[in-house]
């Protein structure tokens, strides 16, 4: 289980995050929605520390961490139980897709060659992108990237997965290969937390969704709830902007 | 060309100069190897902004790009037995004014290379995308992995064509040296000219070796290059 408290962030005198708490059991998948703005990738960044939040807690493997005072020890222990897959894939770029996959099996879980290697392969195959493991990142397409992105993440057996906008950087043809794998983790059972604008992914996948606004969760429920009965009338705002409606106007 | 060239002459001054390289070789190897070193303390201080240490460096940095670098030699030279004189005599029992001017000139390259360097390694480590910093964050690697594994080995692809023109151009301004006395290839075609009367067969088998060398350490550094590539 992994649960946040009262998190704070501001930067500067914008107040990005007042007071956002949500808590995720194991094995759930939560969706956040939310317009741009709203805080949705700041809290994502706030839960393994690349962003130091103002206040909050994080009660994680039975630990709690205060996240404004957190030691580098306990956000060293987070990060390596968690995993992030990046809005723009992160991939080392003087590594190959195998040596990305590879990286944190020796240099954090400290593997040997041989089984970091055979992990790392098996993780290739999985994602689909074996035949494409000695190739560096500048050869691969956004979608390869991504899907590399998420064979490292993966692949560390991390306790949850954090993905921020995994397909915003794609063009539409690719959005749909990244989501299947990223259907594919959720099967696996890994705890996720998942920022996107996928609203079909969403209600396909999500056990929760969560809608941020304005720094604070506005409203969270079943997709089917919060897509089709929303309580409160900024979600259904939100929702019905992006939602195809069975009318245009042109 | 008549009387200021004569051939025979180059033939017979051109062997004592070019033993003066030794000379030169000396401050670039020393000035390089400080200097480097110094460089990536700036480079690293700088980019943790620091309170005040980083305005102190920012000054330091202004300073050394600011003036010539003969200036700075001279203030070496003629400044630090000054000012650490005494210090160094009551301290150590080191006369400073009895050290051999190299010394001065060889610290003055690499405070200077410090400040120059030092931003060449700065600029090639801020054009790694801090993403991957991040990234390397994630999977759960410590700041100095990060930085050792991922950040430093694509700054060093893009720092080291700047360096080799940097130590071509520490390389060329050793001849600055012979202006204070210190006799490299330079001050030594210049002594050979004033004891012979002629001058100009000195100066040609400098640019000579000047020429020859600066086109040798460009060349190994453009095959340092295209290894890195591969």
């Amino acid at each position: 289980m992994i649960e946040l408290v009262g998190v704070k962030k501001s930067f500067g005198k914008q107040e990005v995050l007042r007071d956002v708490s949500v808590k995720v059991n194991n094995g759930e998948v939560v969706v956040i929605l939310g317009p741009s703005g709203s805080g949705k990738t700041t809290f994502l960044r706030c839960i393994n520390f690349l962003e130091r939040a103002d206040s909050g807690i994080l009660k994680f493997d039975g630990k709690e961490i205060d996240l404004k005072r957190a030691r580098k020890r306990e956000i060293l222990d987070v990060r390596r139980h968690t995993a992030f897959v990046f809005q723009n894939y992160g991939l080392f770029a003087h590594k190959t897709a195998l040596q990305n996959v590879m990286e944190g099996l020796t240099q954090v879980q400290k593997k040997s060659k041989a089984e970091a290697t055979k992990i790392a392969e098996d993780a290739l195959k999985w994602v689909g992108l074996i035949d494409k493991k000695d190739f560096y990142p500048s050869q691969l397409s956004g979608g390869q990237q991504q899907r590399v992105g998420i064979a490292r993440a993966v692949a560390l057996k991390p306790e949850v997965i954090l993905f921020d906008e995994p397909t915003s950087a794609l063009d539409p043809e690719l959005v749909g290969e990244t989501l299947e794998v990223i259907k594919n983790v959720a099967k696996m059972g890994i705890t996720m937390i998942v920022v996107t604008h996928e609203m079909s992914f969403a209600e396909d996948v999500a056990d929760r969704v969560i809608f941020m606004d304005g720094g604070v969760v506005v409203e969270e429920g079943k997709p089917d709830e919060i897509f089709y009965k929303p309580k409160e009338e900024r979600t259904r705002q939100f929702l019905s902007r992006i939602i195809p409606q069975d009318s245009y106007v042109i | 060309m008549g009387n200021y060239f004569s051939f025979e002459r180059f033939i017979y001054v051109f062997p004592k100069i070019i033993s003066n390289v030794s000379v030169n070789f000396h401050i670039v190897f020393w000035s390089m190897l400080l200097g480097t070193i110094l460089a990536v303390f700036v480079a690293v201080l700088r980019l943790k902004r620091i309170p005040v240490i980083g305005q102190i460096l920012g000054v330091y940095i202004s300073f050394m790009r600011g003036t010539p670098l003969l200036v700075q030699m001279m203030i070496a030279f003629y400044g630090i037995p000054i000012v650490f004189g005494s210090l160094f005599m009551n301290a150590f029992g080191i006369n400073l004014n009895r050290i051999e001017p190299v010394i001065f000139v060889e610290i003055a390259i690499i405070l200077n290379e410090g400040a120059f360097l030092g931003e060449i390694f700065r600029g090639a480590i801020t054009s790694v995308p801090y993403i991957q910093t991040e990234a390397g964050y994630s999977i759960g690697m410590t700041g100095a992995q990060t930085f050792t594994r991922i950040v430093l080995p694509q700054a060093f692809k893009v720092a080291i064509p700047h360096y080799g023109v940097d130590l071509v151009g520490v390389f060329q301004n050793t001849s600055l040296v012979f202006t204070l006395g210190v006799v490299d290839i330079l001050g030594k075609a210049k002594t050979l000219g004033a004891a012979t009367g002629h001058t100009l067969e000195g100066y040609v088998a400098a640019t000579v070796i000047y020429i020859t060398f600066s086109l040798l350490l460009k060349g190994a550094f453009i095959l340092i290059e295209k290894k890195l590539a591969d």
